[in-house]
């Protein structure tokens, strides 16, 4: 690669390591952020089995000695602008990940800084002395290689791969390792005898295409190369913008169904209007009674912030969808935006009314409508206008958290 | 049915019908071409039940008959065969292609989902060939071809007080060519004809100086030389273009059409996917810029007259080559109003062709 350096830092058990810093107690104990749902867990809750988004009671079972503190999210909120502002310190190029990771471009440091290493090093130290929190810290010629060897590190652990080094790094581990390759794509990897990093890396690429899809196969044999041409990106502003609507189980028919999704979808433009933004891609979430989701996509021609066209789209995206959820059961709506445009340029549309032959009637121009509504919304408030099918719903609405799923993602999570 | 005819006839014959042929799934008829022989006379037809086209060639007859030959693998093997003459014999089930040392024996499809095209009985109309082949390539760029809003999917062919006018427009831009001394349609008369049934007409036009143009109620049939191409019409009502065209615009910029093209062009390797070109029009002339974050900019000034206030106005600029493009003569004239409102392309000293075209608002 052309001499990029880059480090992906990372707290280790972020929630669970601030609550043993603010707690002597908690120290070197088993602790448990989360009682319904484990948030976080200690290395030494981890030594048990517990892991991320287990049930309470199951962790509880695996590991009774634990302590099982409720969350704060106030302290991780602070604890992580203060580290986030240790790694700004260090370079300007700095992409936070999430709450508790980032990567950081070190590239221009070398004569400034010194080596990789030391620069993780002093990270590390800092973070400890000014936080009070454990880091690990990878490093490598590229994104994908400095995140993988922090994960490889990990806990408080420093892994910096030398130029040239990356291959003799990657090939040894296991292929879980390379992004995007969980659990069931492991299985259908190990079905084609593919176990290993090295076992990607020495398939000709065709076949790995052929048996797991271009996009893919291409993907983590790339990986598995170490290609991953991805720049830090700093100052990113949001991915996307979301909103969702849940209900209980066998309240909601079709009707029902595309009522909640217009508020949905009312929401989320008028966010992304009010942020000046426009969007390309509409993607649609939905979760079933069986606690099973699925993930409905599709990008559009051009970028609109026009309520109408997203709503038509994310219809169109409900009514494929339609034969699964009448499997399955539905408990709730989501529809995000995604493929967000930076500089907003918008190419405007010609202001005619289009006529719609159907009805008979000819429809408002959408473009001025959604600007009118926006007006009154922002003189009276929010809930002073209201779709008529709409009135008299309370509405639940909670956001999305940030969106880690590329953009192009359909899937089905069973 | 059993015939000889030189491969490249077949060739181009076959390629011509195959244009019609459905390429999604549905009916399996419909992944045919029907292929009829009488006496020496050949009619291929393919047909997705939108479109129909049907060309008629001459070849050296044995015996009569009709069958659905599967398009594409017909096509490709006529094509691949050694030149010269090539046999076709069908029997009830299968047709053997015989070319020099090649022979292949393929399954026919089952003629009975074929669609029956019944011949338009309306009055005829003529028109020149090269009038409509100007007139179509200069407007059904701006149809839309995204099929969740079909009307404009659609060239609307309408009656004017002095000749035939046909207008597209995909919501972005807006096409409108006027052909003086036709008059297909009754005054005040106007149909929808699907974009791409014009798209594949243009293609055929070169093969008759003439146009044959029936209009049915729901169907337009155009014959041109031995190719019959029959579509359905598209039902609704075209919006309302004419109170879009603005009646007066405060600032145009007239410039030299092929050196603007060639700006843009330069220009436009700088606009990136959705990054639009700003015209910064003032007194001085006209500048064409190009910013894409991250990768980098263009700038070019060109020679113009430019009578109005300084203004910036940034286009997509594929929409914008487009119409350039597509314009008549030497000079063109930019009309704007403001930023965000529609802009209006025209040719110098030709009256029967605009093109309007909305910006991309930049914040």
């Amino acid at each position: 690669m052309s001499g990029r350096r880059i480090l992906h830092a990372d707290l280790d058990a972020f929630y669970a390591s601030v609550e043993q810093r603010d707690n002597p107690r908690l120290r070197s104990r088993p602790v448990i952020v989360g009682a319904g749902v484990v948030l976080a867990a200690s290395y030494e809750a981890r030594r048990f089995g517990v892991r991320t988004a287990m049930g309470g009671r199951q962790a509880q079972a695996l590991c009774p000695a634990a302590v099982v503190v409720p969350p704060r999210m106030t302290a991780y909120s602070e604890a992580s602008q203060a580290v986030m502002d240790i790694f700004r310190d260090t370079s300007p190029e700095v992409e936070p990940l999430s709450i508790d990771e980032a990567f950081i471009d070190v590239s221009g440091l070398r004569r400034v800084a010194g080596p990789d290493t030391a620069i993780a090093r002093r990270l590390q130290q800092r973070v400890a002395t000014e936080v009070g929190l454990p880091l690990s810290v990878g490093g490598g010629s590229t994104k994908f290689l400095a995140k993988v060897a922090s994960g490889v590190s990990k806990p408080k652990g420093l892994l910096v791969v030398p130029d040239g080094g990356e291959l003799d790094f990657l090939r040894p581990l296991p292929v879980g390792r390379l992004w995007g390759v969980g659990p069931k794509a492991q299985e259908r990897l190990a079905a084609l005898g593919i176990h290993t990093v090295a076992d990607v890396a020495d398939v000709d690429r065709a076949h790995l295409e052929r048996h797991l899809g271009k996009a893919w196969g291409h993907h983590i044999w790339a990986l598995a190369h170490n290609l991953d041409p991805r720049p830090v990106e700093t100052g990113r502003r949001r991915r996307s913008v979301g909103s969702q609507h849940s209900f209980r189980a066998g309240t909601v028919d079709r009707a029902g169904a595309e009522e909640i999704l217009l508020g949905v979808v009312d929401r989320v433009t008028s966010r992304l209007r009010k942020g000046e933004r426009v969007a390309r891609t509409v993607v649609l979430r939905l979760r079933f009674a069986d606690f099973t989701g699925a993930t409905r996509s599709r990008t559009l021609p051009e970028a609109t912030d026009t309520t109408a066209v997203v709503l038509a789209t994310a219809r169109d995206l409900l009514a494929e969808a339609w034969p699964l959820i009448e499997q399955r059961g539905l408990t709730k709506v989501g529809v995000a935006v995604m493929n967000l445009d930076t500089d907003g340029a918008l190419q405007l549309s010609l202001p005619f009314a289009v006529p719609t032959a159907a009805r008979g009637r000819t429809e408002q121009n959408p473009v001025q409508l959604d600007a009118a509504v926006d007006q009154i919304r922002q003189r009276f408030g929010s809930g002073s206008l209201v779709r008529t099918t709409l009135v008299g719903q309370e509405p639940i609405e909670m956001p999305l958290l940030p969106d880690p799923v590329p953009a192009d993602a359909t899937s089905d999570r069973g | 049915m059993k015939f000889r005819c030189e491969r490249d006839v077949l060739v181009e014959a076959l390629g011509i019908a195959g244009r019609a042929v459905s390429t999604r799934g549905g009916l399996p008829g419909l992944t045919g071409i029907r292929a009829q022989l009488q006496g020496n006379q050949l009619t291929l037809t393919g047909s997705d039940l939108d479109l129909t086209i049907s060309t008629t060639v001459t070849v050296s007859g044995e015996s009569d008959g009709v069958s659905v030959i599967p398009a594409r693998l017909a096509s490709d093997i006529v094509r691949a065969v050694q030149p010269g003459a090539v046999s076709f014999a069908a029997e009830a089930e299968s047709l053997s292609i015989q070319a020099g040392r090649s022979e292949f024996s393929i399954r026919l499809i089952s003629g009975d989902d074929f669609p029956q095209i019944a011949a338009l009985d309306a009055e005829p109309v003529q028109l020149a060939s090269a009038q409509l082949a100007d007139a179509l390539k200069q407007v059904v760029l701006a149809a839309s071809s995204d099929d969740s809003r079909p009307i404009l999917t659609g060239v609307l062919m309408a009656a004017e007080a002095d000749g035939l006018r046909l207008v597209a427009t995909d919501s972005y831009r807006l096409s409108l060519r006027d052909v003086s001394q036709a008059s297909v349609l009754a005054e005040g008369q106007s149909v929808l004809i699907p974009s791409r049934a014009l798209g594949e007409l243009n293609r055929v036009l070169a093969q008759g100086d003439e146009v044959t143009l029936r209009l049915g109620t729901n169907q337009a049939s155009f014959e041109v030389g031995s190719v019959t191409l029959v579509t359905r019409l598209i039902e609704g009502d075209f919006p309302n273009y004419r109170g879009l065209i603005p009646d007066s615009h405060p600032n145009v910029l007239t410039v030299n059409r092929e050196e603007l093209l060639d700006a843009l062009r330069r220009v436009k390797l700088l606009a990136r996917e959705s990054t639009p070109i700003r015209i910064e029009m003032s007194d001085d002339g006209m500048e064409l810029v190009a910013i894409t974050q991250d990768v980098g900019t263009a700038r070019e000034s060109l020679e113009s007259s430019y009578a109005g206030s300084n203004l910036t106005v940034a286009f997509n600029p594929q929409y914008l080559l487009e119409g350039v493009e597509v314009a008549p003569g030497e000079e063109i004239t930019l009309s704007t109003i403001d930023e965000l409102k529609p802009a209006l392309v025209r040719a110098v000293g030709f009256e029967g062709f605009l093109y309007l075209l909305m910006p991309v608002r930049v914040s």
